[in-house]
């Protein structure tokens, strides 16, 4: 890890001025992932503004219907807070398996939005494209935990935040400080899909910081359904959040998002299309399920994903509605 | 610190494996700070002063930290982990550096009630926070490590103090409850034992929150 210097503000305001004084800078909050980048020279910022000292930014406020997360609350928090367990378990379930106990002890909610994608090759150093002489070694090489939407393009990583998928699912904002004030953006807003090397795959701008999510009042029923490899130290291979409003038992209104098949958080339009205007039953779900694996192209090592887009979105639908079927006997 | 030394001496001149290899170790650390670091720092001490905003730490900076109780002070730069702090400006060894990536537990100490992969933490954001490690431990009847060695739980011993600390933070989190042995699977499953004794670790666990909970 290359030297910095470290700066630990306690207010807002002061670590917006930290964090836009001019040279290279990385916020660091639980550490997790920054570190690591530092250890291996992936990242070597000039300085580091430690946030966890912003007291301000930590805790889960309910005000008149809406649930408002700071993005300095830990994992930990989220999980054993009662409010997000009951009313918003899409985003409760995708956190209880985040990484380990130590990790959602350190990890907070902003700090795993804002971490950057694992694919190796960009972990190895060789930028988040991953091209060498004018070719993907994603393409060339292994790319099992790649991405199978959005293959046409070059950026073929999958965005590694677990807690965007049902933030978005749910229709959160996020609020973002910075040295021109205050902007608020729907979650979805703070990705993108790189298109060059120098390009980030998100979308603050140097100097901003992520203040809070805020998931408005309304919330209707919701659920998150994942696939892992192990059972800890782990991200999800592929998980579907869904929320659906009702009008009686029938789907007014979806969204159904989707972990670990583009380099953004998946939206699928399509698998939202299919179950409006409808009950949730085993077979709707399931016709939903095809609909929202249709299109992808996986790449040479990861077809098994399409197999798990279908089962975690059928499963997740019917979560939502209490029907646990695969839990029975 | 006296007696640790006293634990791992050969008994010969008073010389041990450890501070020989702590002192070799030292000197290589110093040799590169001097050539490279030191040019590094300079400019960094130069642009990191944000105009109006917080004070910027950079170079060697005085901490102290609260460690089982006790004040220790050390001299250490921003990047230095608290797991390094420890272990090598602290002669505090317990926590073990294993895979230096937060993927082991190893090195797993208790900041504030919390345990928390000590490699992944900077020792600078520590200031004034309550640090627990394995050395502070009760190890009388009753207490995690005897719990560990009435039921084998070790084989090689590396993973053994990560897991002995994640054991206590998990049954001092949950205070006069029976854990579940899906319950102590969960709780320890940010550590990991290359050996596989994993049988022994959960039956002390459970054995350890027996105890506990009849005390």
């Amino acid at each position: 890890m290359k030297a910095f210097a470290y700066l630990s503000p306690t207010t807002p305001e002061d670590a917006v001025k930290a964090l836009a004084a001019p040279g290279t800078v990385e916020a660091l909050s639980g550490g997790t992932d920054l570190i690591g980048r530092m250890k291996d020279y992936v990242a070597s910022p000039e300085r580091v503004v430690y946030l966890k000292d912003v007291k301000a930014l930590a805790g889960i406020v309910e005000k008149d219907g809406a649930t408002a997360i700071g993005a300095g609350t830990r994992l930990v928090d989220l999980v054993s807070s009662a409010t997000i367990r009951d009313r918003l378990p899409a985003l409760w379930q995708a956190t209880t398996e985040v990484g380990t106990p130590q990790i959602r002890n350190m990890a907070t909610v902003g700090g795993n939005l804002l971490q950057r994608p694992r694919c190796w090759y960009y972990r190895n150093g060789f930028g988040l494209l991953a091209m060498k002489d004018g070719k993907s070694l994603v393409r060339a090489g292994d790319n099992r935990y790649h991405a199978i939407f959005m293959t046409d393009g070059d950026a073929l990583f999958v965005n590694p935040s677990s807690l965007a998928v049902p933030l978005i699912a749910l229709g959160a904002t996020a609020t973002i400080l910075g040295p021109g004030g205050e902007r608020t953006v729907p979650v979805e807003q703070l990705y993108r899909v790189p298109k060059a090397d120098a390009d980030r795959e998100q979308t603050l701008a140097p100097g901003e910081l992520l203040a809070a999510v805020t998931v408005p009042a309304g919330v209707g029923k919701n659920a998150s359904y994942e696939v892992r490899q192990k059972q800890a130290h782990d991200w999800p291979l592929v998980m579907t959040s869904v929320h659906l409003k009702m009008d009686g038992d029938s789907v007014r209104e979806a969204r159904v998002v989707l972990y670990g098949v583009a380099p953004i958080p998946w939206r699928s339009e399509a698998a939202e299309k299919a179950v409006v205007g409808g009950l949730v039953t085993r077979e709707r779900a399931e016709a939903v399920a095809k609909a929202a694996a249709e299109g992808a192209k996986p790449l040479s090592n990861n077809g098994y994903k399409v197999a798990l887009v279908r089962t975690t979105v059928k499963r997740a639908l019917l979560s939502a509605v209490g029907d646990r079927y695969w839990q029975e006997g | 610190m006296a007696e640790h030394e006293n634990g791992t001496s050969t008994g010969r001149g008073g010389h041990s494996r450890r501070r020989f290899l702590r002192g070799s170790g030292l000197a290589a650390a110093s040799a590169v700070l001097t050539s490279q670091a030191n040019v590094a720092l300079d400019e960094a001490k130069a642009e990191a002063q944000a105009p109006d905003g917080p004070e910027a730490l950079s170079g060697d900076v005085t901490l102290t930290l609260q460690v089982d109780g006790r004040e220790l002070s050390c001299v250490v730069e921003p990047r230095s982990t608290l797991l390094d702090t420890l272990r090598n400006r602290l002669d505090v060894t317990g926590p073990k550096r294993v895979c230096d990536r937060a993927s082991c537990g190893a090195c797993t100490v208790i900041v504030d009630g919390d345990a928390v992969y000590s490699c992944t933490t900077l020792a600078v954001s520590c200031k004034g926070k309550a640090i627990e490690t394995v050395e502070g431990f009760e190890t009388g009847e009753g207490g995690v490590p005897h719990a560990f060695h009435q039921h084998d739980a070790l084989m090689c011993g590396y993973c053994t103090p990560g897991f002995v600390t994640a054991c206590k933070a998990f049954l001092d989190a949950n205070p006069g409850k029976e854990p579940t042995l899906e319950d102590v699977k969960r709780g320890l499953d940010g550590n990991i034992c290359r050996c596989g004794t994993y049988i022994g670790v959960f039956e002390a666990a459970l054995a350890a929150a027996k105890t506990m909970k009849g005390a």
